[in-house]
């Protein structure tokens, strides 16, 4: 529990304030007509929450994770990451952001396939880090976290998906980001592994971290403490499961 | 992030796509070797003709008949006597003039040392050749007498190194020659002395016979006499430090009222030039064939970096996903564009590394079967490591800007 503690010290901010926060964000891609994939979306993600996005495909769930992930800008709204204003930063600001602060799991994984799983785990290291520390040494306590501590020397290609995914999560965990954000990280995994993956993640709530997960799995989606529903880029509904929820994994 | 680290990540990609690497860096290597290739021809060219000139401070000047060939490249000599007795004579007079050395060719068609024959196929380029001179000739510093002695009687004569070699039984000091001329005459003289030509393959193994008796031929001169004239001449002042007076006496001299000026083609030139001049007129026409070649090659150059330029582009577009993922995890525009830049400017470096040892290897291949001096053109070597450089550097220009703004949005949706 060491980590959420460091996590509150980084921020300075006490439990139940936002770590994240989005108000009134419009996003609207113009192909003939308007498609509205983000529709006035406000919500806030207090810091060691753990929340879930579910919706019909198109609902604008990936919309809303780029969002928060400093990859886009709203159209309209503020988004708000550990206190900062996404819009007012530059690009490399964002950068830093997407570097430092935040942490991606995607569905097709996104390993760069010809470096060894030590070397994907380590990548944000190389645009972003604060300390000389010794990645290999960095690499292997991650991929030991998520057990894959005998495969530091393998390629993408020489993995399996519930191991290339076990990679992507030790990435997204290697420069200690505030917000771990998922889109459907189990969407390319059999059920099996698709559990074993849930269970890393319930770890990670454990531990403190505050993780934002798109799933298209209901009982996926149980695990978290929340869950935000999304239809045509509104939010619908945020329904609040049992505190046991997480725990059950 | 730190060069290290992106030439560390583009090393990956350069060896991660060997063949790829090694076609893309192919042109530049071809186009960097070629300049190189000739520049090392020019300078063991150059090193052959004019390596062993010794700048003695002789105070001559050699007047010469040139002209400017149809191809516009180099300089061509012209043979034709115009050089007249009275010229001579008028010369000597002059007050920094100490003596006056002409030369004339004489037109001979065969060339005999004992059994052996040498036919001449006449002008430049033959067998070999029969000049006619005086002694004094042989102070000109592109001349050294190597052994035996300057031609003292009439039946004496001088011989160059080639011709020495020409013959299966070398020629040596006090062997018999025999030339016959055009006019079906036989004349027999005696090796006295050998020379050796400075100016390497650039002239024809030559027997120099002395004016009197040998050379006959006649002119008409402007004003109606028949006279001996000479195809060129060398004039001797007394002080090396007024070398630029002499050269503008004589000078002044050809342009005022000489036989010269009025017996010469309209298009020809009397050229006066100090050693000085002559050498730098040499280095002047390679020079300028070596660049007319370099710049051909320089061609491929450009080729090398559109190919460079290409596969960059293609990479981006290969490598969108992969953009995509660094910057995700965030890697910075300015991240992206170092590390596309570095890589071709490995690229180049590579190119231009072996473009330059190709190219010296090549040239040095080139100058052993020509017999020529190796020259190491340090100033082309350099000039074509920094163009591989800014090769390398401005061809990744486009594609890094293109990488740098690949949007990670569209190229993760990628499949
Ligand atoms: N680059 C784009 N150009 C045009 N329209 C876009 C673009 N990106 C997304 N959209 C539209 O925005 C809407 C929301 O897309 P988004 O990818 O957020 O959906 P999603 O909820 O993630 O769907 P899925 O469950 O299928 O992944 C869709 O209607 C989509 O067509
Ligand atoms: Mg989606």
């Amino acid at each position: 529990m060491t980590r959420a503690g460091s996590a509150h010290e980084l921020t300075g901010e006490t439990d139940g304030s936002a770590l994240v926060s989005m108000r009134d964000v419009r996003r609207t891609y113009f192909l003939g007509e308007p498609v509205h994939a983000l529709d006035g979306v406000s919500l806030s993600l207090p810091e060691g929450s753990f929340t879930a996005v579910m919706g019909p495909s198109g609902s604008g769930k990936s919309t809303l994770m780029n969002m928060l992930g400093c990859l886009d800008t709203p159209d309209a709204g503020v988004v708000e990451i550990s206190g900062e204003n996404v819009m007012e930063l530059s690009g490399s600001e964002r950068a830093r952001l997407r570097g430092t602060e935040l942490g991606f799991i995607f569905q097709q994984f996104n390993l760069l396939p010809r470096l060894t799983a030590a070397e994907n785990v380590t990548m944000p290291m190389v645009f972003h880090s604060a300390v000389e520390e010794n990645r290999r040494d960095r690499a292997q306590q991650l991929l030991e976290r998520v057990g894959l501590g005998d495969r530091l020397d393998h390629t993408p290609p020489e993995l399996s998906g519930g191991q290339r995914q076990r990679v992507a999560i030790a990435r997204a965990l290697v420069n200690e980001p505030s917000l771990i954000l998922a889109d459907e990280p189990t969407g390319n995994l059999d059920t099996d592994t698709g559990a074993e993956i849930m269970g890393i993640f319930s770890e990670l709530h454990e531990e403190g971290r505050t993780i934002l997960m798109v799933t298209h799995e209901r009982h996926i989606a149980e695990q978290a403490e929340q869950i935000i529903h999304l239809v045509d880029g509104e939010i619908e509904e945020v329904e609040t499961l049992e505190e046991t929820g997480g725990e059950s994994a | 992030m730190k060069i290290t680290e992106s030439v560390r990540i583009s090393w990956r990609a350069i060896t991660g796509h060997k063949l790829r690497s090694t076609l893309t860096t192919l042109g530049l290597i071809i186009g960097i070797g070629a300049v190189i290739v000739f520049m090392v021809l020019g300078g063991g060219f150059e090193g052959d003709i004019l390596g062993d000139v010794e700048e003695e401070e002789e105070p001559l000047v050699q007047v010469t008949t040139q002209t400017t060939p149809e191809d516009g490249f180099g300089v061509q000599f012209i043979q034709t006597p115009i050089y007249t007795q009275s010229d001579v004579e008028a010369l000597e007079t002059r007050d920094r003039v100490e003596y006056v050395a002409p030369q004339a060719s004489l037109s001979a068609v065969q060339l005999s040392h004992g059994d052996e024959r040498l036919l001449s196929s006449g002008g430049f380029g033959g067998e070999f050749g029969v000049d006619a001179t005086v002694p004094e000739w042989f102070e000109d510093e592109f001349v050294d007498v190597v052994e035996g002695d300057v031609f003292d009687g009439e039946d004496e004569a001088v011989v160059n190194e080639l011709l020495v070699e020409r013959f299966d039984e070398p020629l040596s000091v006090g062997d018999e020659l025999s030339i016959r001329l055009e006019d079906d005459t036989e004349t027999t003289v005696e090796v006295s002395g050998i020379v050796d030509d400075d100016t390497g393959d650039l002239l024809t193994p030559t027997v120099y016979l002395p004016i009197e008796p040998h050379y006959r031929t006649t002119i008409e001169t402007p004003g109606g006499t028949q006279e001996r004239g000479y195809s060129m001449l060398v004039v001797a002042g007394s002080d090396f430090e007024e070398l630029d007076e002499l050269q503008d006496d004589v000078e002044t001299f050809f342009e005022s009222d000489s036989d010269a000026q009025h017996l010469k083609d309209e298009d020809h030139t009397i050229q006066v030039q100090t050693v000085e001049d002559i050498v730098e007129q040499v280095t002047d026409i390679i020079d300028q064939f070596a660049l007319l070649l370099g710049g051909i090659a320089g061609i491929s150059l450009l080729v090398g970096s559109i190919g460079i330029a290409n596969i960059m582009i293609v990479s981006v577009t290969e490598r969108t996903r992969e953009i995509g993922i660094m910057k995700a995890v965030g890697a910075r525009k300015r991240d992206i564009v170092q590390l596309f830049l570095v890589e071709s400017l490995i690229l180049g470096i590579i190119g231009a590394v072996f473009g330059v040892l190709v190219g010296l290897g090549g040239g040095y291949l080139g100058i052993w079967f020509l017999g020529w001096p190796m020259a190491y053109p340090v100033d082309w070597v350099v000039i074509a490591v920094v163009v591989g450089v800014v090769v390398g550097v401005l061809s990744g220009l486009y594609p890094a800007w293109r990488a740098a703004s690949v949007d990670p949005i569209e190229a993760l949706r990628r499949e």
